[in-house]
């Protein structure tokens, strides 16, 4: 780890020296125990900030559009999946762009160790190990035991796409099933199914930190904003909140690089992955796709063939 | 052609379904239809679209949420389209929205979809008649998406 | 003065009857405040709930009224219904919120019914901190983790019972039947007096950022603040003290209703005027407004600085934006001279 950390503020530093880019959006210690936050360094003096760990949870692509001038950024592999749906989907130039790849080993569910320890008061990491001084106990975990539900069956760690790589690769294990959590949900029955999301999607506060934490929901108006047509009347219960997660589930077909921000976002738990996961099990079934692997794919909800499956018609 | 006997008068349940017809082909066999006295079914409630590739899949949801009971969506056959690939795309479209809706439990049969030419007056009302009878077994909207007090709740 | 918990469970389960009566209950590892029907469902130590209970005063959409039209007539109906409320298991940083509350909702020029009427029908049980979060700041905030600010009655737990005061007297007429009173122990006594004394660790000075806010709204440190905001509304959504909402009218023919939802100012849409025009289309004014709102405008409109020091910003931020962070960075940035 801290040879990767070492590097990351040498190339930093030199593109910052030598005027390459006008910012590096890294990561930097967050004011909480197990946290990392996104950072933009200007100047070559506050490299040293820069961090690298499995803290490191946001996807930092949703920040690109945005930020003016010439960028570097450090892309972990669903990031630098991101970052190429983005610019297929011309949002951002890729000169613009200087991607620091760096290989990931996963991130951190804070909300499993708080679940157990409370309130985390303090913790450290060393090499495979967590310890974390919470409000009800203390207790050391190896870094599997906690990894982000995302991150256990992620098939993509290594960037996708970069203009420089830092440290190793990551090897990914053969997935005997894909999308097994997918298929969980699936041979529930349909009550079981309902009953889940109705309870799931009760807990939502449409504070849209879901929404704007993605780096591929970039659409200046959003569906919920619009007034006329009226999507959504503003009524938190669980039906329109159903009706806010299923459409931009929708919205994200063929799009969504699974890396996991929304879920680890959302202040109230609630488990928005369910439906991505879902839309892209049948985007890899269906159409044998897979967003932001290379650029020559286009996305999937833009190209069509002629023998696509219609098994969902009318049997009149 | 005979008349087309749905049991919705026998349960008092008369489905209200929002039919999206693209303006090409299954609007123009909705038309004949009618022109050529092909009964089916007064269940549904019609919107002309351009093509079925404009189908929003927000409007299947809205539907839903104001209190449709079902929703069908019919466009041109593929490789027919009156736009050359409106449909294509809108294949694909189709195909993840009615499996998503099944994974979140809306009925099955609830929201239908179907290529309806514009010489087939006959089978739009077979049609009609095949998702209205399955809209009526399933019973009134009070599935996943439907707004209990259209707007307005204080949970 | 104590009573036993036990006791006290069954005077609560006596007053489920009269009063709808909210108190903390955990579902799914969250605790919430939530409608119950016995003291057995209440939830013991914890820390604070997830959301604050503001929504049972300020609902987060609730109908104002509704009408109908049937030929030239229009009936218009006021849909606010109001019951008799406990609002138990208050924390001090929730209780002082309240009364920030009130000073927006329930003050000399302007009294909203919908808060209001609420609000007279609600009684506030509060309870001190046995324990306080690293991300709690309230000892900056004119409170403490023990302050009965805010409270009709308020409670200390001792474990197998709770201290009892009487702070107002609509607490006094709710407690006029409790007859099982007992004297402190001098152990329990001294126990009240650390929980009483307890600060909270994390400190931020806030003595002069008001007058600070004056000078500041061009500064430049408004240009780097903001920049890993997501411009979502987790932050306004958990504060017990924001307070902004919208209102709109949902009607389906002839009938509609008029509905007031909670907004926040942190969504870039939120100032954006019927013209087209949006005086704060930018996250940099953003933030500079959620600043200068919380700690120079509530100030000098109402006398307080809007925020308890509950924390609940920090945790629930996505992009651990931290006030207390701000705050610092307010104080330490230097004043340009012209």
């Amino acid at each position: 780890m801290n040879s990767i950390i070492d590097d990351i503020r040498k190339t930093a530093r030199q593109l910052l020296t030598e005027g390459k880019v006008d910012v590096v959006i890294g990561y930097e210690k967050g004011s909480l125990p197990l946290k990392a936050t996104p950072c933009f360094v200007r100047s070559p003096q506050d490299v040293d900030k820069l961090i690298w760990d499995q803290t490191c949870e946001n996807n930092l692509a949703a920040f690109v559009a945005k930020t003016l001038g010439k960028k570097a950024i450090i892309a972990k592999g669903c990031d630098s999946r991101a970052l190429m749906v983005l610019i297929q989907e011309n949002q951002v130039v890729r000169d613009d762009l200087y991607i620091i790849g760096v290989s990931c080993q996963g991130v951190i569910d804070q909300r499993k160790i708080e679940a157990e320890t409370g309130e985390i008061i303090g913790a450290s990491i060393t090499d495979e190990k967590i310890s974390v001084q919470g409000m009800e106990c203390d207790k050391e975990y190896s870094f599997t035991d906690v990894k982000d539900v995302t991150c256990q069956t992620c098939r993509y760690p290594n960037p996708v796409l970069e203009d420089v790589h830092i440290g190793g690769s990551i090897e990914v294990p053969e997935q005997a099933t894909l999308f097994a959590d997918v298929i969980d949900m699936e041979n529930k029955s349909d009550n079981e199914r309902k009953a889940y999301f109705k309870e799931q999607m009760s807990k939502c506060i449409r504070c849209y930190a879901c929404r704007n934490v993605c780096p591929l929901c970039y659409c200046q108006e959003c569906f919920v904003d619009c007034n006329s047509p009226k999507w959504l009347t503003g009524g938190v219960d669980s039906a329109e909140n159903l009706l806010f997660q299923t459409g931009r589930a929708l919205h994200l077909a063929g799009r969504c690089v699974e890396c996991g921000a929304c879920s680890r976002a959302c202040p109230q738990g609630v488990d928005i992955r369910a439906l991505s996961r879902k839309v892209n099990k049948d985007v890899k079934e269906m159409y044998n796709h897979e967003s932001g692997l290379t650029e020559e794919v286009k996305p999937a909800l833009n190209v069509y063939s002629t023998d696509d499956p219609e098994a969902f018609l009318v049997k009149e | 052609m005979g008349e087309c006997q749905v049991n919705t008068e026998t349960k008092g349940f008369q489905p209200k379904i929002v039919a999206f017809l693209c303006n090409w082909c299954s609007y123009a066999g909705a038309d004949l239809a009618g022109v050529g006295r092909f009964q089916y079914p007064a269940t549904i409630r019609t919107i002309r679209v351009p093509c079925s590739g404009r189908i929003n899949p927000l409007y299947i949801l809205k539907a839903m949420a104001n209190g449709a009971d079902g929703v069908l969506i019919s466009g041109c056959h593929p490789g027919d389209c009156h736009y050359m690939s409106g449909n294509y795309v809108a294949r694909r479209k189709f195909a993840l929205i009615d499996s998503l809706l099944k994974h979140v439990g809306l009925e099955e049969g609830r929201v239908s979809f179907s290529w309806v030419s514009a010489a087939e007056g006959v089978r739009f009302a077979e049609v009609v008649k095949g998702v209205t009878e399955r809209v009526t077994a399933l019973g009134p909207n009070n599935g996943v998406f439907k707004v209990e007090d259209g707007g307005g709740t204080n949970e | 003065m104590k009573i036993s918990k036990e006791k006290f469970g069954q005077a609560f389960d006596a007053l489920v009857a009269e009063y709808q009566i909210i108190a903390p209950v955990i579902t799914d590892g969250d605790v919430n405040y939530k409608a119950v029907k016995s003291f057995s469902e209440v939830k013991q130590n914890y820390l604070n709930s997830k959301l604050p209970p503001k929504s049972f005063l300020f609902p987060q959409h609730e109908k104002l009224l509704s009408y109908k039209k049937e030929g030239k007539d229009v009936t218009v109906k006021n849909e606010l219904k109001v019951e008799k409320t406990i609002l138990f298991g208050i924390r001090p940083c929730d209780a002082k919120s309240m009364l920030l509350l009130d000073k927006v909702f329930k003050n000399d020029e302007y009294r909203d019914p919908y808060y209001y009427e609420r609000r007279d029908n609600s009684i506030i049980i509060g309870i001190a901190c046995n324990k306080i979060a690293p991300t709690c700041f309230c000892s900056s905030m004119g409170i403490s983790p023990a302050s009965s600010k805010g409270s009709d009655i308020f409670l200390v737990d001792l474990g197998n019972s709770y201290h009892v005061e009487i702070i107002t007297e609509k607490g006094k007429a709710l407690t006029a039947g409790l007859q099982e009173l007992a004297e402190l122990t001098a152990e329990e006594q001294a126990l009240v007096n650390t929980i009483k004394s307890a600060e909270t660790p994390s400190k931020v000075d806030v003595s002069t950022i008001t007058a600070k806010l004056d000078k500041m709204f061009d500064h430049p440190y408004w240009d780097t603040l903001h920049e890993k905001c997501l411009s979502c509304n987790a932050c306004s959504f958990s504060c017990p003290t924001c307070h902004c909402f919208d209102i709109s009218e949902e009607v389906h023919k002839n009938e509609g209703s008029r509905v007031r939802t909670w907004d926040g100012c942190m969504a870039p849409l939120f100032t954006l005027h019927g013209s087209g025009h949006n005086p704060r289309d930018k996250k940099k004014a953003r933030w500079r407004q959620r600043m200068l709102h919380k700690f120079n405008y509530f100030v000098h409109n109402n006398g307080d600085i809007a925020c308890v020091g509950c924390g609940r910003c920090i945790k629930s931020c996505p992009v651990n934006m931290d006030i207390r962070q701000a705050i610092d960075g307010v104080n330490k940035a230097e004043l340009v001279v012209d």
